[in-house]
């Protein structure tokens, strides 16, 4: 009988092991309804995958270069392919933790062009390691209940507790908000990044921010903020667009969105310096940003593909969200709604970030009232 | 009888018996050794190893000063007066452009953790440089970008010129060097740290209390009580623990928010008008809240354990030899549950003092503890130096508190079980 169990848990464990060996490719990414996008639109359709050639691991992280930069100094690399922000792609290509890509050369040279054509504001790519994925969005929701009379339209609503009282929810990083508050004190959207770059912009941010002190919560997950505006906790949110969206669009949550002064920020996937599967993973990656897998991807979430040949697919396909409604009053990135949006510039995040979250920081400890 | 005039004894073999046994005994010392030796490895490889890595990251400055020598060597000799010569403007072009990019890379983080733009200054400009055929190159730089222009960039440097630094330990406590690596405080609006070590520390004092307070109680119940009532007891104590600690904080988040139950039981009873709920989530009294209640069970387990082994026959005595019995409660009992107090109450403490997660989520701003921030600079910024600073930092304060500890109650008055 013991000789029995013991061969039974043998097999187990020998099991366990070539069911790790099968799994030689693994893809990193923010999890939830995010990463489900991805596996419907582009991991499950790769060829590979389909003739069960590879099996691809997904595996869930909470952004930043940490796990990377351990992986790549101690050059045991064990993931393929990285979903991550611009921020940290500009600075992992810079300190060599990304493998170098040559878009130049796929889809015949049509690649740099189509993303340069989408976005209007997008430079096209922003480093040289990192493939493009999609378009998401710092904006402000609220609960028309809470507002019985006139509803909230701009960015200045959100600043004023005088005409809209009620508490604000605000993350706990400073990305989105500086910009926020100057579109919220006058300046165009389109020139938010300039005011704020020169000398005195972020003192001028944190100057209109201090009409909000002592009516702020403050959240750290992206989940909360949704939470805070439909039990009432505060009237106001900034949410991530693709959290609200999937809210109203799945759970039928009544939100309504504020676009004016939304902050878009991108997406993009990078290889890790050394994957044990580069040459696999570059063409998972060709997939991957194809026009059809970005368009697919819109099918899950409400995160618009960066690139405009995706766009296109999804305009000719409406109603494409897979509940069967329409997906595109949900994207932060319609022509009509970018003339009042701000792209984040991660460039001079990546040189300022460390500055001014000392600076919020000290900011959120005095916003106490 | 040569033996006896030897004085010495032999065994069978003739060899001296105290040199057999000495034999023996090292065979014995070996084998003990190498049964020792994987845990002495896993030991040295997970724990000293890490340790050291991380206090030597902590003064490392060689990130730089490896990729710019030469620039380095010039910038000694500047007077910091005025912009420097085109002597140092060429080197620095060199040395851009020689260098291997991820060591560019590396190079510009490092310095844009003294002055922020230096690293989109330095990249942008490597892009460019590649056109620069000749001198001069001063003029030729600041064409590129008017931030060369800036002095404030080059006494930057000055924070960097030795291979070793004490800067990162000076920045965890708001503190920095200026261009003559003289100590200066932080600007005004960077200084964080301070608070956010007070801040920590207040929180995990606290915390550690209200789990003495709330579990002396429970405890001593769970010692006393007939096993009966004492097994669901326990029961209760332990349920909460093997519970997923993100489960208990969110639903402190909706047992405390204004439209939470608590408030809301509170305004039906009519104890508190339904414009005035109170805030109890999102701030410090969140964050002690949650904290309390998850980190109970280590204080309730190790003074439950002590607690246990003390014979009620002292109490008896006492009472018997007519002690009121608060008195005798206070006189006999407690000094008996001191080691379970001090190993239920370090217990709380050090892993208070780390604590990240549920403060940050039921913390609102208060709830930004100094783990926040040695995660933040692990992952955002990718300050390893800072980090491995606060985090040698905690470390010493353990050490210290573990020091006074000893020199007050005596490290061999602790007890788990």
């Amino acid at each position: 009988m013991i000789k029995s169990i013991k061969v039974a848990l043998l097999a187990i464990v020998g099991l366990a092991f070539t069911a790790t060996a099968y799994a030689d490719f693994t893809f990193v990414s923010w999890g939830g309804a995010y990463t489900m996008s991805q596996q419907k639109a582009y991991i499950d359709t790769w060829g590979p995958v389909k003739s069960g050639k590879t099996k691809v691991r997904v595996e869930n992280y909470n952004g930043g270069l940490g796990e990377v930069k351990a992986q790549v100094e101690s050059g045991n690399v064990k993931w393929d392919v990285v979903d991550g922000l611009p921020v940290d792609m500009i600075n992992g290509c810079d300190e060599g933790l990304f493998e170098k890509l040559d878009m130049d050369t796929w889809e015949g040279g049509k690649y740099s062009a189509s993303i340069k054509e989408n976005g209007a504001g997008s430079s096209g790519p922003i480093s040289e390691c990192s493939a493009p994925q999609i378009f998401w969005s710092y904006v402000v929701i609220f609960d028309p209940k809470a507002f019985p009379g006139k509803k909230p339209t701009r960015m200045k609503d959100f600043f004023d507790v005088e005409k809209f009282p009620g508490k604000r929810g605000v993350h706990t990083w400073p990305q989105a908000v500086l910009e926020m508050a100057l579109v919220a004190d006058g300046v165009k959207p389109t020139k938010v990044n300039s005011v704020l770059q020169a000398e005195g912009g972020p003192d001028r941010a944190f100057a209109k921010l201090e009409e909000l002190k002592g009516h702020v919560v403050h959240w750290s997950a992206g989940a909360q903020p949704l939470e805070l505006v439909k039990s009432g906790e505060v009237v106001m949110s900034i949410v991530y667009n693709g959290r609200a969206g999937a809210a109203i669009l799945s759970e039928g949550a009544s939100f309504d969105y504020i676009w004016e002064g939304q902050v878009l920020d991108g997406d993009w996937v990078a290889i890790p310096k050394g994957s044990k599967n580069k040459a696999e993973a570059i063409e998972f990656l060709k997939h991957a940003t194809s026009c059809e897998s970005q368009a697919g991807q819109a099918k899950y979430i409400t995160y618009m593909p960066m690139r405009d040949c995706g766009t296109k697919i999804i305009k000719a396909n409406e109603p494409w969200f897979h509940t069967g409604v329409d997906v595109l009053p949900h994207m932060p990135n319609t022509k009509r709604r970018l003339k009042k949006s701000v792209f984040t510039d991660p460039v001079w995040w990546a040189d300022n970030n460390a500055e001014l979250k000392e600076q919020w920081t000290a900011w959120m400890a005095g916003n106490k009232k | 009888m040569s033996q006896a005039a030897n004085n010495q004894i032999l065994t069978t073999d003739g060899i001296p018996l105290k040199v057999s046994l000495k034999k023996a005994e090292r065979k014995n010392k070996i084998r003990a050794f190498t049964l020792v030796l994987p845990l002495l490895l896993f030991i040295l490889i997970t724990f000293v190893f890490p340790i050291f890595n991380m206090l030597a990251r902590s003064v490392d400055d060689k990130q730089i000063n490896t990729v710019f020598p030469k620039t380095f060597e010039i910038y000694k000799k500047w007077d910091q007066s005025d912009l420097p010569s085109e002597e140092m403007y060429a080197t620095l072009f060199n040395e851009v452009i020689t260098a291997d990019g991820r060591q560019i890379g590396k190079a510009s983080t490092r310095m844009n953790y003294s002055k922020s733009g230096w690293k989109s200054l330095i990249k942008k400009s490597k892009r460019q440089f590649k056109k620069i055929k000749e001198g001069p190159y001063k003029e030729k730089m600041i064409a590129i970008d008017k931030r060369w222009a800036n002095i404030e960039y080059w006494k930057a440097l000055g924070q960097m010129v030795d291979p070793y630094t004490m800067g990162y330990y000076l920045n965890a406590v708001d503190l920095t060097y200026d261009s003559n690596k003289k100590i200066i405080q932080q600007p005004e609006k960077r200084r964080i740290y301070n608070s956010t070590w007070w801040l920590t520390f207040e929180v995990s004092v606290l915390v550690t209390l209200f789990c003495l307070i709330l579990g002396y109680p429970i405890s001593y119940l769970l010692a006393t009580l007939p096993l009966k009532f004492s097994n669901l007891l326990m029961i209760c104590v332990l349920l909460p623990f093997w519970t997923s600690l993100l489960v208990r904080t969110v639903s402190w988040i909706v047992i405390l928010m204004q439209k939470g139950i608590f408030n809301s039981i509170l305004v039906w009873a009519g104890i508190i008008a339904d414009e005035n709920r109170m805030q109890l989530i999102y701030n410090k009294t969140g964050t002690l809240i949650a904290m309390t209640q998850i980190l109970l069970p280590f204080m309730v387990l190790p003074l439950y354990s002590v607690m246990k082994t003390i014979s009620p026959t002292y109490m008896r005595a006492a009472l018997n030899l007519g002690a009121q019995p608060m008195h005798a409660f206070y006189k006999i009992y407690m000094p008996q549950t001191i080691p379970g107090i001090s190993a239920g109450g370090l217990l709380v403490f050090v892993l208070a003092i780390g604590y990240f997660i549920t403060p940050e989520l039921v913390g609102g701003s208060e709830g930004l503890l100094i783990g926040h921030f040695i995660a933040y600079h692990l992952k955002t910024t990718l300050n390893w130096g800072l980090c491995s600073a606060l985090g040698a930092i905690l470390l010493a304060v353990m050490l210290v508190l573990y020091w006074a500890y000893n020199k007050i109650v005596g490290i061999e008055n602790i007890k788990l079980g």
